[in-house]
């Protein structure tokens, strides 16, 4: 332990006090007599209410779909034992949709920790360096060109695949006016990339997310396309390849070693 | 420039803040919603920051902390200072950080002389990284701490000799420490020295929720409401000291419209350019006139 002053011990101190509960800590710079001032539970509240609110900019989508009293009752939870490590907290609650999965009073919610997770791939991509897509013309070169070619992928851009139809759960529950919504059976990947200005998200098939997960470990475009081929026999390449550009994920194209 | 009224820039209030028109208006937000690598909300300051002026108000350097400001904190304040050059920067009275742990509050301390040296050597350590002065702001208290060996006044005029700071004046902020912790919220504003005072804070405050509970009759610096006329009393009584400083009005909870938060600060704005005219009427019996636009810090 870092040997500390008299700020220290009193700091030692106070957090004490916070994390107990109880002004026993802090006694000995309190007026005699004075065994729970209304004082310390502020402090408290305030620190819990700001773990709260940025879990629940961090996490709109699982907010949203609990209710304000569950998700800062959870949050609240998930902030003592997960405190944030930094002043900057538009990054807090990485560990928040696995801490849901083991969350007892969630376990009617199965759906919940992935909802969490795509809305935490959401918030890191709003704020992810800044990327500039390629327009499509970036694409006209000679088959074999193209087939040698290494895409860049943009910087924001986050995939994932699910067992089952999660993502399109979660796109229904982000809808500002959300309908009926269902949980399909069959498996769904999902997209989520920031091109421009705004974040977009969508249903990614099984040869989109072969393809960006070749790509992320730097595969030629060939190698993608087949990998892409290979996970789906009957995907439609060309389409998937356009909608992706059209989704703004590629930034570069670094040529092949000529064959 | 003569000092004038800024706005808490809220993200919900972007737009009607690039549209704004009033004279003199600037904008103020807490670095540390700006830590980010990209995104819109970066592209949206810049914007903002194109036709008007920003102030930096920090509220996570935790200079009260027996322990460094925390170098990559720094760093990232040190490049949203490059970044968008705002005319003002400002820290809190106060720790956050300790062990690891990030509270998102302002939490209080003992003011011993222990505590000046490591405060006044972290305020140091911040102004050489960001190759400038900053403004220390005094914190809203709800304990009743004992073992100060300064008020809070004596320390904070300390930490601008020596570390050659100004201070932003939260006015609401002494309104609430006083009624909780039971001194005059004017003996605590008469001590501040003129010439120490780079900007002023108003914002609103509520009573504690849990008052039917525990008994308490805290008030509590909620930044939730309109700014209360005992705390619009306090400020004239300022300014009319003091002259007029760059005065933000502050809103983080219960944010009503853009116009209705602009109401609030062209009522301050009004003050100020009254001020400035010397035209005081309702200065009180102590106040002197003092040189006007030292702005200097800002």
């Amino acid at each position: 332990m870092t040997p500390v002053g008299e700020l220290g011990t009193f700091q030692d101190a106070f957090a004490a006090a916070l994390a107990e509960r109880t002004a026993a800590p802090i006694a000995g710079w309190l007026p005699e007599g004075e065994t729970d001032p209304a004082g310390l539970a502020v402090y408290r509240n305030t620190i819990a209410k700001g773990c709260i609110d940025a879990l629940a900019a961090n996490f709109p989508t699982v907010a949203s779909l609990v209710g304000d009293d569950w998700f800062g009752a959870a949050a609240a939870l998930f902030a003592r034992g997960n405190p944030p490590k930094s002043a900057a907290l538009l990054a807090y609650g990485a560990g928040f949709p696995d801490w849901l999965a083991r969350f007892p009073p969630a376990d009617d919610l199965p759906y919940l920790p992935a909802m969490a997770r795509m809305d935490g791939m959401w918030t890191t991509a709003l704020f992810a360096p800044e990327g500039r897509p390629l327009a499509a013309e970036a694409f006209a070169l000679e088959p074999q060109a193209l087939a040698a070619a290494r895409p860049r992928l943009h910087p924001s851009l986050a995939f994932a695949w699910f067992d089952s139809g999660l993502p399109g759960l979660w796109l229904a529950a982000r809808e500002p006016q959300p309908g009926e919504m269902e949980l399909a059976e069959d498996p769904q990947g999902v997209l989520i990339v920031r091109p421009h200005e705004a974040v977009t998200a969508r249903l990614l098939d099984r040869a989109g997310h072969a393809f960006l997960a070749a790509a992320e470990t730097d595969a030629t475009l060939g190698e993608a396309i087949t990998a892409a081929a290979e996970a789906d026999p009957a995907a439609d390449l060309p389409a998937l390849f356009a909608a992706l550009i059209a989704d703004g994920v590629f930034v570069g194209l670094d040529p092949g070693d000529p064959a | 420039m003569s000092p004038t009224a800024g706005l808490g820039l809220k993200p919900q209030h972007y737009d009607d803040a690039l549209a704004a028109d009033a004279e003199g208006l600037w904008f103020e937000v807490h670095p540390e919603n700006y830590m980010a690598a990209g995104g819109p909300r970066l592209r949206r300051l810049e914007a903002i920051r194109e036709t008007r002026p920003l102030s930096l108000h920090g509220v996570g350097l935790s200079l009260a902390a027996d322990a460094d400001p925390d170098l990559g904190h720094l760093l990232a304040l040190k490049a949203l200072a490059d970044r968008f050059e705002p005319f003002v920067m400002s820290e809190h009275l106060a720790w956050s950080a300790w062990r690891g742990v990030h509270q998102p509050d302002l939490l209080p301390f003992p003011r011993t002389r222990a505590a000046l040296d490591r405060i006044a050597a972290n305020i140091g350590r911040t102004q050489d990284v960001l190759g400038r002065t900053i403004l220390v702001e005094n914190p809203s208290l709800y304990l009743p701490l004992t073992g100060h060996e300064l008020d809070e006044t004596d320390f904070l005029v300390a930490l601008t000799r020596r570390t050659g700071c100004g201070l932003l004046v939260d006015v609401n902020n002494v309104f609430v420490s006083a009624s909780n912790l039971g001194y005059a919220a004017e003996t605590y504003l008469d001590a501040l020295p003129a010439e120490a005072i780079g900007e002023i804070h108003l914002a609103g405050h509520g009573v504690d929720a849990n008052e039917a509970r525990s008994g308490s009759s805290l008030l509590i610096d909620t930044h939730g409401a309109p700014v209360a006329e005992p705390v619009w009393a306090l400020y004239r009584r300022l300014i009319d000291r003091v002259g007029p400083r760059p005065t933000l009005i502050e809103r983080d909870d219960n944010i009503p419209a853009f116009d209705v938060l602009m109401a609030e600060r062209d009522r301050a704005h009004g003050l100020l350019q009254r001020t400035l005219m010397g035209t005081g009427a309702c200065a009180s019996p102590q106040s002197r006139p003092e040189p006007v636009g030292d702005d200097a810090r800002g």
